[in-house]
C-alpha cells in the first residue's frame, strides 16, 4: 500500500464506522467499501472502479448540479487513465487533475457541494467528500504521469484553491442555513490541502496531509452532531434564531465547539499542528498562503463560532425545545475523533512521523523549489 | 529550577484535562471538588512562582530547556519556556489572582447552572496566560493567546438565557479574531526578517523588517487590549460574570496586548513610525476612553473605559521607550482594577456606607479642568462620550455592512442559494438589536 494512503484510509473507515453507527445506512458501506478500493488500489483501473463507487449514492439525489459535476469528474478520470495507459503524458495529467478540481470543489467549482450537503444524505456526502478522493487521485496517479508539468500546473491549482478557501469563507458568513454553513466550511478549510502541496518543502506538505485528517475528522464530527440534532427536532434546519439546545445538550454542544475549534486550528488540537507547519512550510516559497491561510481561517472561525451560538446558546426558557443529550452511543462515537484531535494536538510528532515518509515521497517527485 | 517552570505552567493545563475527564465520565464536578481543587493547584502554583522569583535573584532568567514538539525536517516548532524579570510580575500575578478570584467566585456562583463551565473556563484561561507569559517564541505566545481569547469569549457568553451576552461574545469573538490577523502575520513576518520566532530576535530587527513586525504586533495588541480601532469590544465582554471580568478585563487578559508590546519593545525603539504609532494609539485610546468612562451609567463599562484609558497610557509609556516604567504601572493597574471590578456589585452599599461614615453627606470632589472648554465643546465631548465614541456605529457602517454587502453579492451568483438569507445588519443607523425585535 501507498504510504500516502494508510492514514486516510484508517481515517475513512473509521468515519465510515462511527456513521454507520449513528445512522445505519447501505449507502454509507458503499462509500466506505469505494473508498477503501480506492485507497488500496494499485491499478488505475481499481482505483476508478473505487472512485466510481463512492460517487453512486449521490447520483440518486435530487440536485442535478451534484450529478452533472460527480458524473463528469468520474468520466474526466477514466480518459485521464485511459489516455495514461498509451503512456505518461501531459494531457493525461490535465484530465486527472480536473477530475481532481471538480471532486473537490475547487472554484469555479464549488457550488456542488453546499447543493449536495442540502439535498442528499448528510452522513454520505460529508463522507465522500471527506475521503478526499481528488487530491489523492491527483498526488498518487497523476503526478508522476508529468512531474515537470505537474509542477508548474500544481502552482496554478494552488492558487485556485487559496481562492476557493477566502472565497467560500466568504460565502459562509452571510450563509444561514446549518448544512449550506457546514458545506462551505468544510470546501474552504479542505482547499487548504491542495494549496499546502504547492509549498514544495518537507514541512509544509507534511502540514497538508495532517490538515488533511483534522479536516476529515473535525467536519465529520460536526456533521454528526448536527445530524444528531435534525434527527430529534427539524426547528435545527432553517433556524431562526438562537435555539438553545446547550441546555438540554450540553455534551452534543461541547463536541461541537472542540471539533469546530479544531478546524480552525485552537491550540492544544491537531488543527493548530497542522496550521503551524502549513504556515512554516509557506514561508519561503508561497507567502500568498501566510496571507490567505490567517484570513479564511479567521472567517471560518467567525461563522463557525456563530453556527455554535445559533444552535447551542441563548433562548433558555420554557420554548427551547427538549431534546435528549447525547446518547451513551452517540457519545463514544463523538469521543473517538476528539480524543484524536486532542492527543495528536498534544503530542503532534507521532502523526507528523506517520505522514512525514508520505510527504517525502510527494516531494521526491515534484521537487523542492 | 526548569522542572519548576515546567510544573507551574502545566499545573493548570493538567487540572482542566482532569476536569474534562471527569465531565466526560461521571459528569461535572461538585462544588467542593472545584473549590479543593482549584485552591490545591492555585497554591501550588503561586508557591513555585515565589520559588520562581527567589531563583531570578540568582540567574537573569530561568530556561525551561528546549523540547521539539514538531520536528519535520530541518523545521523545529522548539517548546521552551522561560521566566524573566519581565514575565515573572505577571505570572505571579495571574497565579495570585486567579485564586482570589476563584476563592470569590465560589460563593458568587454558588448553586449557578454553569457551576462546572465557569471554572472550567477560568482554568483553561489560567493555563493559556501562563503558556503566553512565559513562551520564549512567538510561536508558543501564540498559543497561550488563542487559548486566552477563546476562555474569554466562552465567558462573555456565560449568561445565554439572555441574548445579548451571546451577540456580544460573537461580536467579541470577530473582533478577537480579525486582530489575531496581525499577530498571524506578524509571526510570519519575524521569521522571514530574522529567521526564527524567538522573542529574542526582536532585537537584531532593524529598518522595514522591524516597522513592518512592530506594526502588525501592535495591531494585534490593540486587538487584546482593546486599543485603537478596536476599543469598541471591552464594554460589550462586561456581560460575562463579574469575577470573570475582574480577572480578564481588569487584571490579566487585556495587559496581554501589552505584554506582547513590551516583548516587542526593541523591534519599536528601532522604528520610529512604529513608535509613532504605538504613542498615538495609546493616547488617541486614553482621551477617548476617559471621556466615556466619565459619562458611563453602569459601573462595570465605566470600569471597563478607566481600563482601556489607563491600558493606553501603558501603551504610551512602552513607546517612549520606557519598558520597566510600563511594567509597574501594568502589575499594579492590574490590583487595583481587580479590587474595583470585584466590588462593583457592591458599588452602592459602598457608597451608603461612605456616606455614614462621613456623618451622612460626602463632601463633592471639586470642579474638573472641563471648565477650561467653551460650552459648545463640552456639550459636543459629552454627547461623543454618551455615544462612546460613535466606535459601533462606524464599525457597522464602514467595515461590516461593506463586508457583508459584499458576500451577499458573491452568493446571488451562486446556484442552488435559492432561500436567500436576509440580512442581518441594518444598513445605517439602525441598531441590531431594534431590527432583530422588529423582524420578531
Amino acid at each position: 500500500m501507498n504510504s500516502l494512503a494508510t492514514v486516510p484510509l484508517f481515517i475513512v473507515a473509521l468515519i465510515g464506522l462511527l456513521t454507520w453507527r449513528l445512522s445505519p445506512k447501505s449507502d454509507t458501506r458503499l462509500v466506505v467499501l469505494g473508498a477503501a478500493m480506492a485507497y488500496l488500489a494499485n491499478t488505475p483501473v481499481l482505483f476508478w472502479l473505487g472512485w466510481t463507487l463512492t460517487t453512486l449514492p449521490l447520483l440518486k439525489g435530487q440536485a442535478k448540479a451534484p450529478k452533472l459535476v460527480l458524473l463528469a469528474s468520474t468520466g474526466l478520470l477514466g480518459a485521464g487513465f485511459l489516455m495514461a495507459a498509451w503512456g505518461p503524458s501531459p494531457w493525461a495529467f490535465g484530465l486527472i487533475a480536473a477530475a481532481a478540481l471538480l471532486r473537490k470543489g475547487i472554484f469555479p467549482f464549488h457550488f456542488w457541494i453546499p447543493m449536495a450537503f442540502e439535498t442528499a444524505d448528510l452522513g454520505v456526502v460529508n463522507l465522500m467528500l471527506n475521503s478526499h478522493l481528488g487530491a489523492f487521485a491527483l498526488l498518487r496517479f497523476g503526478v508522476p504521469l508529468a512531474p515537470e508539468v505537474a509542477r508548474q500546473a500544481i502552482g496554478f491549482l494552488a492558487v485556485l484553491a487559496l481562492f476557493t478557501a477566502v472565497y467560500t469563507a466568504l460565502l459562509a458568513t452571510v450563509a444561514k442555513r446549518p448544512r449550506r454553513i457546514l458545506a462551505l466550511l468544510c470546501t474552504s478549510q479542505a482547499s487548504f490541502i491542495l494549496a499546502g502541496i504547492e509549498n514544495r518543502n518537507l514541512e509544509g506538505i507534511t502540514g497538508a496531509l495532517i490538515h488533511w485528517v483534522v479536516v476529515s475528522l473535525a467536519t465529520s464530527s460536526l456533521v454528526l452532531v448536527y445530524q444528531a440534532l435534525e434527527n430529534r427536532t427539524k426547528e435545527v434546519t432553517e433556524p431562526a434564531g438562537y435555539l438553545g439546545f446547550g441546555y438540554h445538550a450540553p455534551r452534543l454542544a461541547v463536541f461541537f465547539a472542540i471539533n469546530m475549534l479544531a478546524l480552525v486550528g485552537l491550540p492544544g488540537t491537531l488543527g493548530f499542528a497542522a496550521e503551524d507547519l502549513l504556515f512554516h512550510g509557506s514561508l519561503e516559497s508561497h507567502p500568498l498562503l501566510g496571507i490567505g491561510l490567517p484570513l479564511a481561517t479567521a472567517l471560518n472561525a467567525i461563522t463557525g463560532y456563530r453556527l455554535m451560538t445559533k444552535l447551542f446558546l441563548g433562548r433558555r426558557s420554557q420554548a427551547t425545545p427538549v431534546i435528549p443529550d447525547a446518547l451513551p452511543q452517540e457519545r463514544w462515537a463523538l469521543v473517538a475523533p476528539a480524543l484524536i484531535l486532542v492527543a495528536g494536538g498534544l503530542f503532534p510528532n507521532v502523526l507528523v512521523a506517520l505522514r512525514a515518509p508520505a510527504a517525502e515521497s510527494i516531494l521526491s517527485v515534484l521537487g523542492s523549489r | 529550577m526548569p522542572m519548576i517552570l515546567v510544573g507551574m505552567v502545566a499545573a493548570p493545563g493538567l487540572l482542566l484535562l482532569l476536569m474534562c475527564a471527569h465531565w466526560l465520565t461521571v459528569g461535572g464536578m461538585g462544588e467542593n471538588q472545584i473549590r479543593r481543587s482549584m485552591a490545591v493547584v492555585a497554591t501550588i502554583g503561586s508557591l513555585l512562582a515565589l520559588v520562581l522569583g527567589w531563583g531570578l535573584f540568582e540567574d537573569g532568567e530561568i530556561r525551561s530547556g528546549v523540547m521539539h514538539w514538531i520536528a519535520v525536517g530541518s523545521y523545529h516548532f522548539e517548546l521552551e519556556l522561560v521566566v524573566d524579570r519581565v514575565s515573572w510580575p505577571l505570572v505571579m500575578l495571574t497565579n495570585v489572582l486567579v485564586a482570589l478570584v476563584a476563592a470569590f467566585s465560589i460563593r458568587y456562583m454558588h448553586k449557578e447552572r454553569g457551576f462546572f463551565c465557569f471554572f472550567a473556563w477560568i482554568t483553561l484561561f489560567w493555563f493559556g496566560a501562563l503558556l503566553a507569559f512565559t513562551a520564549s517564541s512567538i510561536d508558543l505566545l501564540l498559543g497561550g493567546w488563542e487559548l486566552v481569547g477563546v476562555s474569554s469569549v466562552l465567558l462573555i457568553g456565560f449568561f445565554d438565557e439572555r441574548l445579548d451576552p451571546v451577540r456580544n461574545a460573537n461580536r467579541v469573538f470577530a473582533t478577537y479574531r480579525l486582530a489575531d490577523l496581525g499577530l498571524l502575520i506578524g509571526i510570519f513576518a519575524l521569521h522571514s526578517f530574522a529567521g526564527t520566532g524567538s522573542l529574542d530576535a526582536m532585537g537584531e530587527l532593524s529598518g522595514a523588517g522591524a516597522t513592518v513586525v512592530a506594526l502588525l504586533l501592535l495591531m494585534a495588541a490593540s486587538g487584546k487590549s482593546a486599543q485603537g480601532p478596536f476599543l469598541g469590544w471591552l464594554p460589550r465582554a462586561m456581560e460575562g460574570p463579574t469575577p470573570s471580568s475582574a480577572l480578564f478585563y481588569g487584571a490579566i487578559s487585556v495587559h496581554l496586548g501589552a505584554y506582547l508590546l513590551l516583548r516587542a519593545q526593541p523591534a519599536i525603539e528601532a522604528s520610529l513610525l512604529a513608535k509613532v504609532a504605538v504613542i498615538s494609539v495609546g493616547l488617541g485610546t486614553a482621551l477617548v476612553a476617559t471621556l466615556v468612562h466619565r459619562a458611563s451609567a453602569d459601573a462595570k463599562s465605566s470600569l471597563a473605559y478607566a481600563s482601556m484609558a489607563q491600558i493606553g497610557i501603558i501603551f504610551a509609556e512602552i513607546g517612549l521607550g520606557l519598558p520597566t516604567l510600563a511594567l509597574l504601572h501594568m502589575t499594579g493597574h492590574a490590583a487595583m482594577r481587580t479590587l474595583q471590578f470585584l466590588r462593583a456589585p457592591s458599588m452602592l452599599y459602598d457608597h451608603h456606607h461612605l456616606r455614614a461614615a462621613a456623618g451622612g453627606s460626602l463632601t463633592p470632589t471639586g470642579t474638573h479642568y472641563e471648565w477650561l472648554l467653551p460650552q459648545r465643546v463640552r456639550a459636543w465631548l459629552y454627547r461623543v462620550a454618551i455615544e462612546r465614541g460613535f466606535y459601533d456605529a462606524i464599525v457597522d457602517r464602514w467595515i461590516l455592512y461593506p463586508v457583508l454587502k459584499m458576500a451577499r453579492w458573491c452568493e446571488g451568483f451562486e446556484p442552488g442559494n435559492t432561500h436567500g438569507a436576509k440580512f442581518e445588519i441594518a444598513p445605517q443607523g439602525v441598531e441590531r438589536t431594534q431590527l432583530e425585535e422588529v423582524q420578531g
